[in-house]
């Protein structure tokens, strides 16, 4: 009985040691230049934490045929976030300090990627933010990290084009009687203020008849829905998201809310088009990933590569993720190094080719934000390519009224 | 020697062991894990000061875990008080609310008091997710914890902030010890297991409870400071009900009735945290599977199922 019962202990503390010890044990890093990805592969918004991984993955491999980066190949770490911050930033630090992992692209939403910047900010590492559309992350001189950069679209530029495409097509369907449908909770709030301020900085008549808050993962929105039906508003605008804007657009067909008013949405993406049993014609709305648009030969080429290979199609975060790893490319070959601190500041500024591009190219600017990728506004069909008609949003344009927004904010 | 001279005398030694750790194996992941721990391990074991030695069983105990690391975070940010005053008034703004809240809650028995402290918890995060402007709503405080340098430490710097959590984590497991050993702590443990008799004897039941409830928030505050203080922000998965879980999880899988239970039990909760993220996106299975094993095949905790074994290994060799 004595001999079982030490047995056991013996074994149970062994296990329990070797657990704890574990996670300390570093891993060789080799002469590949190991890349750590703090990302989100569980809950509601894994499939954009997967397909940013696709993408990452098929840049990588790239890069990796053509040579390395300076020389050195590739190597990716991902691990899962759970959307959580201080679990994103518990991995993040964990890469660099005993994961070999000498820079980070953070593909996690806003709440791990203000995280992540902390982190970037302590250990001073090289860090793309390739999920982040929070204005403020690099925006805000005070929240901005010296070695961080954000390679995704940014909510500000979103507002602006939304705005002057939304002023033109009210302006010529004579809609003024408008009604919103976001998400209850802060990205929704904020973004529907910034949209409707642009919106109203275009054309001043625009009256917001209603205002609807379905939760973020409402599974009934019939109340929603009939709310908005019965305010007779002329046209509607809505943040909604992912799978919250597919059962929009599902359970509103049931209501036939799109025959009673036009829908303007900047939220439509590949995933959300596959999830709608009946996509109706005519829903107004921006491009996130389009393989059509920009109209590019290496677009096109591009989002047939990660179909063909993943079987699936990209999304937002797919073409972002895969910008950061053409930024890294670019500098390395211009630096001739793929030391993260060296890079810093070659990125600075740096334009590069990219199919993602509304000409082609993409800079990364001097606030640690890219510029001049494709922002373009369409009509819904009910067949591939499913938008038709994207019009190009004003790069200048965004431009100047983003300079005054930031000033308006305090930041220049 | 007296226990608390020996239990003192340990301590010291532990404390020595961790500072000088780094010295002897320089390891910034082992010393983030002393960070983690640090926090979950004081906010497990406040926990324990109402489950275990109180029979108070507080389903929202998070809440003073999140209201420790937004107080801190908010003062940093918005005052010009430097860390060690932010920090003192972090925990007296949280005794404050544990106040509140307790006089609330403690007259409540069993499940009662367990969801009416979750309740409380689910206002509180709603009031963080509601009141934007103070708390940045569901994004978090952002920006970073600023002005952190106090008496030649940097708390920027890894290695100072491992330093403080070490110091924190033995001096706050040490002063809960001494006060499950003290007269006070066998009060409570008389109004756990009897709280009929300990009325009969003169005692008033509220004023025990409701001062460990507050001491218990005290405690779970420091965790929730030293978690802000390693994410540089607070969030509010800090003061979600799940969090609450987390503490309950550690406390179940390390032991209620040894002191050291949930110490224990927050180190294998983040270390099968850690190794599962790490090897498998499946992890929330895998962990799920592993921390069922535990409770099934070690039904009262890992140390209290040594403790017991070791007294049934005694006992059969007498």
């Amino acid at each position: 009985m004595t001999k079982e019962g030490v047995c056991r202990r013996t074994v149970l503390t062994a296990g329990v040691a070797s657990m704890i010890s574990m996670p300390f044990v570093a891993r060789g890093a080799g002469n590949a230049v190991r890349i750590g990805v703090p990302t989100v592969l569980s809950g509601p918004i894994a499939l954009l934490g997967t397909s940013s991984r696709n993408a990452l993955m098929l840049e990588a491999d790239r890069i990796n045929a053509g040579g390395g980066l300076a020389g050195r190949k590739i190597e990716l770490i991902f691990q899962d976030g759970k959307a959580q911050p201080q679990e994103t930033a518990r991995i993040a630090r964990e890469m660099i300090n005993s994961g070999g992992c000498e820079l980070l692209i953070d593909a996690t939403p806003s709440s791990g990627a203000f995280a992540v910047q902390e982190v970037v900010r302590d250990l001073g590492v090289l860090c793309f933010h390739t999920g982040s559309e929070t204005s403020s992350l690099t925006a805000d001189p005070k929240l901005r990290a010296p070695t961080a950069f954000r390679c995704a679209r940014q909510g500000v530029h979103d507002s602006i084009a939304g705005g002057a495409y939304l002023a033109q097509f009210a302006s010529e369907h004579k809609f003024n009687k408008w009604a919103t449908c976001s998400p209850d909770y802060a990205y929704g709030h904020d973004t529907t203020v910034q949209f409707l301020d642009f919106f109203r900085h275009f054309k001043p008549d625009i009256e917001i008849i209603t205002q609807a808050w379905p939760k973020l993962g409402q599974p009934d929105l019939t109340e929603v829905i009939t709310k908005l039906i019965q305010a007779k508003p002329q046209a509607l605008f809505t943040l909604l998201y992912a799978g919250d804007l597919s059962a929009f657009i599902n359970q509103g067909n049931v209501y036939a809310l799109f025959g009673a008013m036009s829908v303007c949405t900047p939220n439509v993406d590949y995933p959300v088009l596959n999830a709608i049993k009946n996509l109706p014609d005519g829903i107004q709305s921006g491009t996130r990933y389009f393989e059509d648009f920009p109209a590019l030969p290496a677009n096109k080429a591009w989002g047939e590569a990660y179909r063909t290979r993943f079987g699936e199609y990209p999304t937002n975060w797919s073409w972002q993720s895969a910008a950061s790893m053409m930024f890294l490319e670019a500098a390395a070959k211009k630096a001739g190094t793929a030391d993260g601190k060296a890079l810093v500041p070659v990125l600075s500024g740096l334009t590069i080719d990219c199919p993602f591009g509304v000409d082609g190219r993409i800079t990364m600017r001097d606030d640690h934000t890219i510029i001049d990728y494709a922002i373009g506004w369409g009509h819904t069909i009910a067949k591939p390519p499913f938008i038709t008609g994207v019009k190009a949003a004003d790069w200048g344009q965004i431009i100047e009224l983003e300079t005054a927004w930031k000033k308006q904010q305090g930041y220049i | 020697m007296t226990p608390l001279a020996r239990e003192g005398g340990i301590a010291l030694i532990v404390l020595a062991l961790l500072l000088g750790a780094p010295a002897l194996f320089s390891s910034p992941a082992f010393e983030d894990f002393i960070i983690r721990l640090s926090a979950l391990a004081l906010f497990a074991s406040s926990l324990n000061l109402l489950v275990g030695a109180s029979g108070m069983i507080s389903f929202g105990h998070g809440m003073f875990y999140g209201f420790g690391a937004y107080a801190f975070a908010l003062l940093m940010q918005r005052t010009a008080l430097s860390l060690l005053p932010a920090f003192l008034l972090t925990l007296g703004l949280t005794a404050l609310a544990a106040l509140l809240v307790g006089g609330v809650c403690i007259r409540l028995k069993t499940i009662y008091f367990a969801f009416v402290t979750l309740a409380i918890q689910m206002l509180f995060y709603s009031v963080i997710i509601s009141w934007e402007s103070l708390t940045g709503g569901d994004q978090g405080l952002r920006g970073g914890i600023p002005r952190r340098v106090i008496a030649g430490l940097d708390i920027n710097h890894q290695r100072h902030l491992y330093q403080v959590c070490a110091l924190l984590l033995v001096v706050g497991l040490f002063a809960m010890r001494h006060i499950t050993a003290s007269p006070f702590g066998m009060t409570l443990r008389m109004i756990r297991d009897n709280e009929a008799r300990a009325a009969f004897l003169g005692i008033p039941l509220w004023r025990p409870k409701l001062a460990v409830f507050v001491l218990a928030a005290v405690f779970a505050a420091l965790g929730g400071v030293l978690a802000s203080l390693f994410v540089s922000g607070a969030y509010p998965e800090l003061a979600d009900w799940p969090i609450s879980g987390q503490a309950i999880f550690a406390v179940m899988l390390g032991g209620i009735e040894s002191f050291l239970g949930p110490l224990a039990g927050s180190a294998i909760l983040l270390a099968l945290n850690d190794i599962f993220t790490r090897i498998t996106e499946y992890h929330g299975l895998v962990q799920g599977g592993v921390i069922l094993l535990f409770a099934l095949g070690l039904r009262r905790g890992v140390l209290d199922f040594l403790r017991r074994d070791r007294a049934r290994g005694e006992a059969a060799s007498r």
